[in-house]
């Protein structure tokens, strides 16, 4: 019995940490939630659960920015170590699916991505958050190392949506291209240009990125 | 309860006077005070003034001052003080560098469809109270507020009825008016629910002070109330036209009464109100919201800082605007800008549209965030070890490092930032999302979240049976003295009878 209410201390801790956003806390607790023994999908789990609930908050009004990204930024922390454990295991992720994430090159905006990873990692998508500035050449490194099912590509400029265009070329040139579903997102873009480009989705909030990604992948 | 806190002001007063221009403007004042006099229609008053060696004609009724009392008095009156409404924590405190809003009047409510006026109804002016009384920036309320009556009310009983709503649906203290003996009645009322009134006493310009204004002095101090003299001249009408001359005869106006009021009680707290408007020479109306009453009142306020004696600003809260409009928006925000900038302890704002002519609760929940607004501006910039987050500087770096994650932004954010709760914040797609919705549609559901959830304090039984006794007492007298006429008499019956009295 000691055993259980452990464990539940320890994930209500690692809850708490994502609440107070305290990215040490979220390291810490993980950490010895795997030291526990708690199954690592369970912590993930446990996680999800609580972003969603962030998320939602922050959807009503309730919550901003900051308490958002700050969730998220301290559930990384804590995710980083319990996917170590889960790799070393050789057990398998249980996800929804696989997500790319990243800013195009030439174009340092985080704020957009960084909110479309939140709601995705919500909603239990797995996100490889690959941050900004970001080439070609690492987007497709990218996805032959984690097998993405989409590839999600960020821009807020005029001057780089051409760039979302460029890697889909590229994709195309490699023979990849039928690998993904590439959707794109950013204040310059629209279902217009996404269509002209030829991604898979487009849409213009972050919050609605889960809904896009469960349709592409057929899981709505 | 929760106890309202008014507007500090952390940064320096506005100042466009220079110490000479002060000076000479001090010094006028204490000449026209000395040489022209004011004329007070009160015998009881002249007498006063007599005893206490001014230079009295009792047959024009002018009271000539020696510059020495003026001074005196000036020095005698406190430079804060307190009102009180009913209840424990309703105490508001005029004075130093706070300022506190009052809503300012209007005559009628308007429709939203045609903009045109009309009279509100009893359920209008209760609910609208109870809204005053949600909103964190208003801070006391008073007579005429928010409209000068409600239908099937008679003319002679428009001020108590608004009082007594006022006490009903509000814990906040009033400032009250007077005529036709009304403040007697409005200083019983007070005094049933242990509430310390403003007491009004205006000032009829040219350098007048008529009988009943004289005799609201005298009754409000003898209940130990402090007292709100307001000076409200029409620049070239009943002031002289220039911003410096006008300046003089108000001044000089406003310190006659300071001068009555410590004669009748030495330490009685005084404000001095400012309501100047400019006038339309065309019309020879008054055409408000004009940067003329700012100019002045900015003036004004920096002379009675100098005297240490709480002002009042009561030009900010009028437009020449029929309707919530962009002109409305600005003439209001500009005004109130200037006074607040400039240190008005006591500012009339919310909810009046045209002149006094028109007040609507959704200008009331719209100027709640604008004063809410330029508050945040006064509190001013905080500058110390945590503000300047140096060791966050170093920690984030240049690109791509972000301080949206750091713990800082999450503890400093909502102390730096401001968030009106009627305005557009939206982005295109959002805003087409919701209907293209605009801050009057947003003041719309704000106000009725209020009305549906805020509940005021409830008078206890005891106090609700005295404000009616009260008032029931008030309209016999009126009735038995000839001011309500029969067909106001039949209405105000079918009223006072109908279900739901008084609240609906």
């Amino acid at each position: 019995m000691g055993g259980i209410v452990n464990m539940s201390d320890t994930i209500s801790s690692l809850k708490e940490s994502i609440i107070t956003y305290n990215r040490n806390l979220a390291r810490e607790m993980a950490t010895k939630a795997i030291g526990e023994g708690i199954e690592p999908n369970d912590i993930l789990a446990g996680m999800t659960e609580t972003i969603r609930k962030i998320g939602d908050d922050f959807g009503k009004g309730e919550l901003f920015l900051p308490d958002l990204v700050g969730a998220a930024s301290a559930m990384s922390e804590a995710i980083s170590v319990v996917e170590a454990e889960i790799e070393k295991s050789g057990k398998e992720i249980e996800k929804i699916g696989t997500v790319v994430l990243g800013t195009v090159k030439g174009d340092i905006h985080d704020i957009g991505k960084t909110m479309v990873k939140t709601f995705l990692v919500a909603e239990n998508f797995r996100v490889i958050d690959l941050g900004v500035d970001i080439s070609s050449e690492r987007f497709i490194e990218a996805i032959e190392k984690y097998n993405p099912e989409i590839l999600a590509l960020s821009a807020l400029l005029t001057t780089t949506i051409a760039e979302q265009n460029r890697i889909i070329e590229v994709l195309k040139d490699k023979g990849i291209r039928d690998k993904v579903k590439v959707i794109i997102g950013g204040a310059a873009t629209t279902q217009e240009f996404a269509d002209e480009i030829g991604a898979d989705g487009y849409e213009a909030t972050a919050a609605r990125a889960p809904r896009l990604c469960k349709t592409l992948l057929g899981k709505e | 309860m929760i106890r309202k806190k008014g507007i500090t002001r952390n940064i320096r007063p506005l100042e466009i006077l220079s110490e000479e221009q002060l000076e000479s403007i001090h010094k006028n004042t204490l000449d026209v005070l000395e040489n022209t006099g004011i004329r007070f229609e009160s015998d009881k008053a002249l007498k006063l003034f007599k005893e206490n060696d001014c230079n009295v004609d009792m047959e024009k009724k002018i009271v000539r001052f020696p510059p020495w009392l003026v001074e005196e008095c000036l020095r005698k009156c406190p430079s804060s003080f307190i009102v009180k409404g009913r209840g424990p924590r309703s105490d508001v405190r005029f004075g130093g560098n706070m300022s506190n809003f009052l809503p300012f009047p209007g005559k009628d409510t308007i429709d939203l469809e045609t903009w045109e006026p009309r009279t509100p109804t009893r359920k209008e002016f209760y609910d609208t109270v109870k809204i005053m009384d949600a909103l964190d920036t208003v801070h006391y309320t008073g007579s005429y507020v928010p409209w000068f009556g409600f239908k099937n009310t008679p003319a002679v009983m428009q001020m108590l009825e608004g009082d007594a709503a006022n006490f009903r649906n509000s814990t906040m203290p009033l400032h009250c008016n007077y005529g036709n003996d009304c403040e007697v009645f409005a200083i019983r009322m007070a005094k049933a629910l242990g509430a310390v009134n403003l007491g009004v006493v205006a000032i009829s310009p040219p350098l007048t002070y008529q009988e009943d204004a004289c005799i609201s002095a005298f009754r409000n101090i003898e209940a130990g109330f402090p007292l709100y003299i307001q000076s409200g001249p029409t620049y070239g009408a009943t002031s002289p036209v220039t911003t410096a001359g006008a300046t003089v005869t108000n001044n000089a106006e406003l310190m006659g009464g300071v001068v009555l009021a410590q004669l009748i009680k030495t330490g009685t707290g005084v404000l001095v109100s400012d309501f100047g408007f400019t006038q339309n020479m065309r019309s020879g109306y008054p055409v408000f919201g004009r940067i003329e009453s700012s100019m002045h009142q900015v003036v004004f306020n920096q002379i009675w800082r100098r005297y240490k004696i709480p002002i009042g600003n009561h030009s900010t809260g009028v437009s020449n605007s029929k309707r919530i409009d962009y002109q409305c928006g600005y003439e209001k925000t500009i005004s109130l800008m200037l006074s607040l900038l400039s240190g008005a302890n006591e500012i009339g704002y919310h909810g009046c549209i045209y002149g006094e002519l028109s007040f609507h609760p959704i200008q009331l929940i719209l100027d709640d965030d604008v004063a809410a607004t330029i508050g945040r501006f006064l509190q001013g910039v905080e500058v110390n070890d945590d503000t300047l987050a140096i060791d966050v500087i170093n920690q984030v770096g240049p690109i791509p490092g972000t301080y949206l994650t750091e713990e800082h932004t999450r503890k400093w954010w909502k102390n730096e930032q401001f968030i009106p709760k009627s305005s557009d914040s939206l982005t295109y797609l959002e805003w087409m999302e919701a209907n293209k919705k605009d801050c009057i549609e947003y003041a719309k559901d704000r106000m009725e979240k209020i009305l549906q959830t805020h509940k005021p304090e409830p008078l206890s039984d005891s106090e609700e049976k005295a404000i009616e006794e009260i008032l029931s007492e008030a309209r016999e007298f009126y009735r038995k003295s000839g001011k309500i006429s029969d067909k106001e008499w039949e209405a105000c019956k079918e009223d006072v009878n109908s279900a739901g009295y008084p609240y609906y």
